[in-house]
């Protein structure tokens, strides 16, 4: 599903030129649930950003879906974007001033789905987060774990095939956190694929995958077979 | 996006901040209603003005001394104080003999103090033939206009104006047969004008003296020629005809074989129509120009307010391109958001301009009714207003909104 090779990503700040990313180089198949570790500035939250099409790599490869990132101009990656991913930050970025519904609805608002259509599927995206009964109250008003819930609905709600998370628990306590990191579980289980940055062990061995990063490259890329039971055990 | 969201998604945005969009507004409703507001007074003015020249009859040919411009019209050389005196009596005569004339009317001015009692005033006084009161329709409210036999012994008798009389002699006292003074000389008033109406060259008729032309011509003016000379063309004769006739008689009397030569201006009401009405439109149109400078000023207070609501919901945009929404979407979006406040304070604009409009109207009506306004609220200044709004919307959304549509979504969603 996501192909990437040598994948190198530069800025230049006050002309000093930094580089995020070294040579990056994986691959993720559809239905895993894969988080990215590693310390601050070691280029996790980059590799998510060029993964999830929010930000183009300086030099390398990336194919999804088997389809080159090089092919596709910037409104065919909204378009992706849109369809096929799902994001979950760590500050939300709810419209506070809008209602749970309204915020659910923005992904659909920039799709070819009809509006009678709309109405069903973000009520059944914040039925599945557990807020049916928060439909109509302000995001604004809502608890942190609350808004993250409302996040995951938006991020659900056009049915994407990955879901991307950047420290979807950070701003949240443990028992909040848990219950995200449930729901996030329940839909890789559902055959979603998951890809998830976190700098929290324990949130990262909610994956079967966990890439660890440093310094820009890959140091370790490990598989957890058995990480459903310890994660029940908990 | 669909165009229903796009709307729906920016209505929301403005009414969320209701203090703010009415204030951003108000440079629109301000400049909107300022161009309505000219623009109907201009239209009503021109009406006025073109109303009286058309209450003086289709059938009124005016001849004005001086030479005719190459193309179309310029202003009698009297009216810019050239005093030329090719019109005479003889002039007058010959046009009375024509067939196709049916009443010659002639005509001189000039300005003195009137005096009766204590009381003085500076008046506009006209000297004219008897044949005036007839050719222009002169009603009057008391008295008799002179008549030809006091033209030719040169009387010294006056008509005057209504408020002049008023002015002269008090509501209570009956002005007719009293005396006034004109320069020194005596006249006794005859007549007094009914209520209403300007004068030939824009004279204000309720302060006027008119008297016999003879004694005008000799005793206060000691000329000989007219200012004016009014034809009334005999309504069986096409107007054309008549002027062609005129043309012929004046040049014959004058000497003239070569046209360019012409020493004098004949002006029918179709002619007359078309320079006030050419003149009154660019007044318009220059009185609406002005106007528009506070339209500019109004966008200029959009534009500045729609780049910092873009500043403001930098995160908002990031959040929507990472969901999906495209540079025309986010574009899109915010150009609607300004059109929207540009519209609104365009209806609100010509809404508080009408009523504007209906005051002044109903201020000139009750304290200056002699004037005879009339309301206009012309519909091309309601198309306009909203075109122009529409317009402005755009002109000064584009920039912001597409500041929005190019931001970066990753930069965008990092913004603090």
């Amino acid at each position: 599903m996501i192909e990437v090779h040598d994948l190198q990503k530069e800025y230049v700040e006050e002309e000093t030129p930094t580089r995020a990313l070294c040579g990056v180089t994986l691959s993720i198949k559809k239905g895993e649930f894969v988080s990215i570790m590693g310390p601050s500035g070691s280029g996790k939250s980059t590799l998510l950003q060029i993964l999830s099409f929010l930000d183009r790599p300086t030099r390398g490869s990336y194919t999804f879906q088997g389809k080159s990132i090089d092919e596709m101009a910037d409104q065919e990656l909204a378009h992706v974007r849109n369809k096929d991913m799902g994001f979950v930050f760590q500050s939300f970025n709810l419209l506070s001033r809008l209602t749970v519904y309204d915020n659910v609805e923005i992904p659909l608002l920039y799709s070819d789905i009809l509006p009678v259509k709309r109405r069903t599927l973000v009520e059944e995206a914040v039925r599945s987060v557990g807020l049916a009964d928060k439909l109509h109250t302000e995001a604004g008003k809502l608890s942190g774990g609350q808004k993250q819930r409302v996040a995951i609905a938006r991020a659900l709600v056009t049915e994407p095939n990955v879901i991307f998370a950047d420290e979807p628990t950070g701003n949240l306590d443990s028992a909040s956190g848990l219950q995200i990191m449930e729901i996030l579980e329940s839909l890789h289980d559902r055959g979603r694929t998951v890809i998830l940055v976190t700098h929290e062990t324990q949130t990262a061995e909610f994956a079967n995958r966990i890439i660890r990063m440093k310094d820009g490259m890959v140091e370790s890329d490990t598989t957890i077979v058995a990480n459903r039971i310890r994660v029940n055990l908990k | 996006m669909l165009v229903r969201d796009a709307f729906k998604t920016a209505t929301r945005s403005l009414t969320h901040g209701k203090m703010r969009s009415i204030l951003t507004m108000l440079g629109i409703v301000i400049g909107i209603a300022s161009v309505i507001i000219l623009m109907s007074i201009g239209q009503s003015a021109q009406n006025l003005i073109l109303g009286q020249v058309q209450s003086v009859g289709s059938n009124l040919i005016i001849i004005a001394p001086g030479a005719p411009s190459g193309s179309g019209f310029s202003p009698p050389a009297s009216s810019q104080g050239i005093v030329i005196t090719s019109l005479k009596q003889r002039d007058a005569d010959s046009l009375a003999r024509e067939p196709s004339i049916y009443a010659v009317a002639s005509l001189v001015s000039g300005q003195a103090e009137v005096v009766q009692g204590n009381t003085n005033k500076t008046v506009s006084y006209q000297g004219v033939s008897a044949e005036m009161f007839s050719v222009r329709n002169l009603a009057l409210s008391k008295g008799y206009p002179f008549t030809k036999g006091d033209i030719d012994s040169a009387n010294h008798v006056a008509v005057i104006g209504p408020d002049l009389a008023t002015k002269l002699f008090g509501t209570y006292i009956d002005p007719l047969n009293k005396t006034i003074r004109l320069k020194n000389i005596s006249f006794r008033v005859v007549g007094v004008l009914s209520k209403g109406g300007t004068g030939m060259g824009g004279v204000d008729q309720g302060n006027i003296v008119i008297i016999p032309i003879t004694v005008a011509q000799k005793q206060l003016l000691g000329v000989n020629h007219f200012s004016t000379i009014l034809v009334e063309a005999d309504p069986n004769y096409d107007i054309n005809f008549v002027k062609s006739r005129i043309t012929f008689l004046l040049r014959q009397n004058h000497d003239i074989s070569d046209p360019t030569k012409d020493d004098f201006i004949i002006m029918t009401q179709a002619d007359l129509l078309s320079i006030v009405g050419s003149i009154t439109s660019i007044l318009t149109l220059f009185l609406a120009a002005i106007a528009s400078i506070s339209l500019i000023v109004g966008g200029i207070g959009i534009m500045n307010i729609m780049l910092v609501s873009v500043t403001e919901r930098t995160r908002e945009i990031g959040l929507r391109k990472a969901v999906g929404a495209t540079d025309s979407d986010i574009l899109q979006q915010f150009l609607i958001e300004s059109v929207l406040l540009t519209f609104a304070g365009g209806v609100i604009g010509i809404v508080f301009g009408a009523t504007i409009v209906s005051v002044i109207y109903i201020v000139l009506t009750t304290f200056f009714s002699s004037v005879g306004w009339t309301f206009s609220f012309p519909l091309s200044a309601v198309i306009l207003g909203l075109a122009v709004s529409g317009v402005a919307g755009i002109a000064f959304g584009i920039y912001p909104a597409r500041q929005a549509g190019r931001k970066n979504p990753i930069d965008a969603l990092r913004y603090e």
